[in-house]
């Protein structure tokens, strides 16, 4: 694994208080001789928002079931609040979790299902509330087999979120929302940790990681093959610039890769100064860069330098 | 413990199929056998006693469970139960509270009918220990039957097994009594319950020798418990 450089003995430069909210310590996972998750540590501070991401098959699911309480480590240590997170009965109070699936009784109704979740979590508050920030009061009524896809992750989302847990944990919670409801859904988890909340997310999609974690475990064969800031992780690839030009354009000024299809390819770490000799070399020679694009290196390539290696 | 139940008994009367499993076919089953027993005078009260109430229990309450547990953990609800602050103890018992519930009712409406039209038990007591016991043998094993059915279609055949079993011992040790093949009859499930069922009816047997019958039954109990903490699985197969 690559632990980024970073000015904080536990690799985080935000504010970390004393006692982390999620301990994880040299966790194993095997699945008969299959082994899932390897030697994984990693510490979530409270009020973070800390994005698990990886490869599929990475290691993910199984490392936020033993996180969450429902798989028991093969060996290592996990503490949520200092306890077993199996500890239900302690831990549970105080966490909320979003299934990957549904896992609601097709027969009750939409109230029904918030309200029996809520009771069970041994939280507080209000099913009419809630149903409003998840936009589904005029499916309150209504039973859960009737409900599209995108309505299901937002009853989960509810059910999740009841009682304004400390500790949320979020699997794939945008997969099959609409724009509108995805950013619904982000200013609620926005709203909980401005009241304090921790945040545990995985998500396919890379955007939302990069816009809103704290930090990411990048998962690749079961354990981590980077942790960091966003701007950490993304660093140490270099940035690029893609452009296309006519045949007759002249030698360039720097090494660019063709990609076949007549465009190219530049990977550079000084992004602003390449960049200019380029237009400048343009403006001289009077080619046309079409279809320029220039931007940091983002998540996406880093996923792909792992897909790579 | 109690959402759960209320939750449960909410889709219980919601889903016709299973409503019509417990409640339709053993109150069918049971009117059949009393419209035999008006036709048959000579056929043993207790051991009818004893087939209606394995009846009741074997297609409202076992096949009902085991259909329930596996649908509940197809769908996720398990998992989902098992993401808030409830442990797994109640998480079962609040399943499957109502649907006990319900068929100690149906037992008790069966019974009582029975006693009106004809004569009732001469130890209604020993009745009542008697089918408790067996609800609670047949609750271990529709977990542990629960733990080999993938989804609710799939119940529809491993339930066959327990379900033909135990109704064919009940009516074999209720009509042929236990004075040949004695151990055996008494050691398959369903069978010392059945004669503890039509002793109680019927009366004559020492007490003593009646509660002693419970004790197979309850063997019966700890097997299938122990069946199920082995096999019983709270997610659905990767």
């Amino acid at each position: 694994m690559v632990r980024l450089p970073d000015g904080g003995a536990d690799g985080w430069n935000g504010d970390m208080p004393t006692q982390p909210v999620i301990e994880v310590e040299h966790l194993n996972v095997k699945y008969g001789d299959f082994h899932a998750v390897k030697d994984l540590s990693f510490h979530v501070g409270r009020g973070e928002l800390y994005a698990l991401l990886g490869t599929n098959g990475a290691g993910k699911t199984s490392t936020l079931e033993a996180v969450e309480g429902h798989r028991p480590a093969t060996s290592g240590t996990v503490r949520v609040f200092g306890s077993d997170p199996r500890d239900r009965r302690g831990v549970r109070p105080r966490t909320g979790i979003m299934l990957q699936e549904s896992g609601f009784s097709p027969d009750l109704t939409v109230r029904e299902s918030v309200r029996l979740i809520g009771r069970l979590s041994r939280r507080t508050d209000s099913v009419d509330r809630l149903l409003g920030v998840v936009d589904l009061t005029r499916k309150a009524g209504t039973k859960v087999s009737q409900l599209s896809g995108g309505e299901k992750r937002r009853l989960d989302f509810a059910t999740a979120v009841y009682g304004a847990p400390e500790l949320v944990f979020l699997d794939e919670p945008t997969t099959g929302l609409d724009i509108q409801s995805r950013d619904a859904l982000w200013e609620a988890v926005d709203r909980l940790r401005e009241d304090g909340s921790t945040v545990v997310l995985t998500t396919h999609y890379l955007e939302e990681a990069q816009q809103r974690a704290d930090r990411i475990g990048l998962m690749h064969q079961g354990s981590f093959h980077r942790e960091g800031t966003v701007s950490e992780l993304t660093r140490t690839l270099p940035a690029t610039v893609r452009f296309s030009l006519a045949p007759s354009a002249p030698a360039l000024p720097l090494p660019a890769v063709p990609q076949g299809d007549g465009s190219f390819l530049v990977e550079t770490t000084g992004l602003q100064e390449d960049l200019r000799a380029l237009l400048n070399w343009a403006h001289d020679h009077g080619a046309e860069l079409r279809d320029l694009q220039a931007g940091p290196t983002r998540l996406d390539d880093v996923f792909r330098a792992i897909g790579s290696e | 413990m109690l959402a759960i139940a209320h939750g449960e008994l909410i889709q219980i009367f919601r889903n016709r199929l299973i409503l019509v499993t417990m409640l339709v076919m053993p109150a069918a089953s049971s009117a059949f056998y009393m419209y035999l027993h008006d036709r048959i005078p000579a056929l043993d009260l207790g051991a009818v006693a004893a087939v209606l109430m394995f009846l009741v229990v074997t297609m409202g309450l076992y096949t009902t469970a085991v259909t329930t547990l596996a649908s509940r953990r197809q769908n996720l609800f398990l998992k989902r139960l098992r993401s808030t602050a409830v442990d797994d103890t109640r998480i079962l018992a609040g399943l499957l509270l109502p649907v006990t519930a319900i068929t100690l009712a149906q037992v008790g409406v069966v019974l009582v009918v029975l006693s009106v039209v004809a004569d009732p038990p001469a130890d209604l007591l020993l009745t009542g220990a008697a089918t408790l016991a067996t609800v609670v043998m047949m609750i271990g094993l529709a977990l542990a039957t629960a733990g080999v059915t993938n989804s609710p279609e799939h119940a529809q055949v491993t339930t066959l097994p327990v379900l033909i079993g135990v109704l064919a011992v009940s009516g074999w040790v209720g009509f042929t009594g236990t004075e040949e093949l004695t151990l055996l009859k008494r050691l398959l499930p369903g069978g010392a319950a059945s004669e503890l069922v039509v002793n109680a009816w019927n009366g004559g047997v020492p007490l003593s020798e009646s509660l002693f019958l419970l004790a197979p039954t309850l063997a019966w109990v700890v097997v299938a418990v122990t069946l199920a903490t082995r096999i019983f699985r709270w997610e659905p197969r990767r």
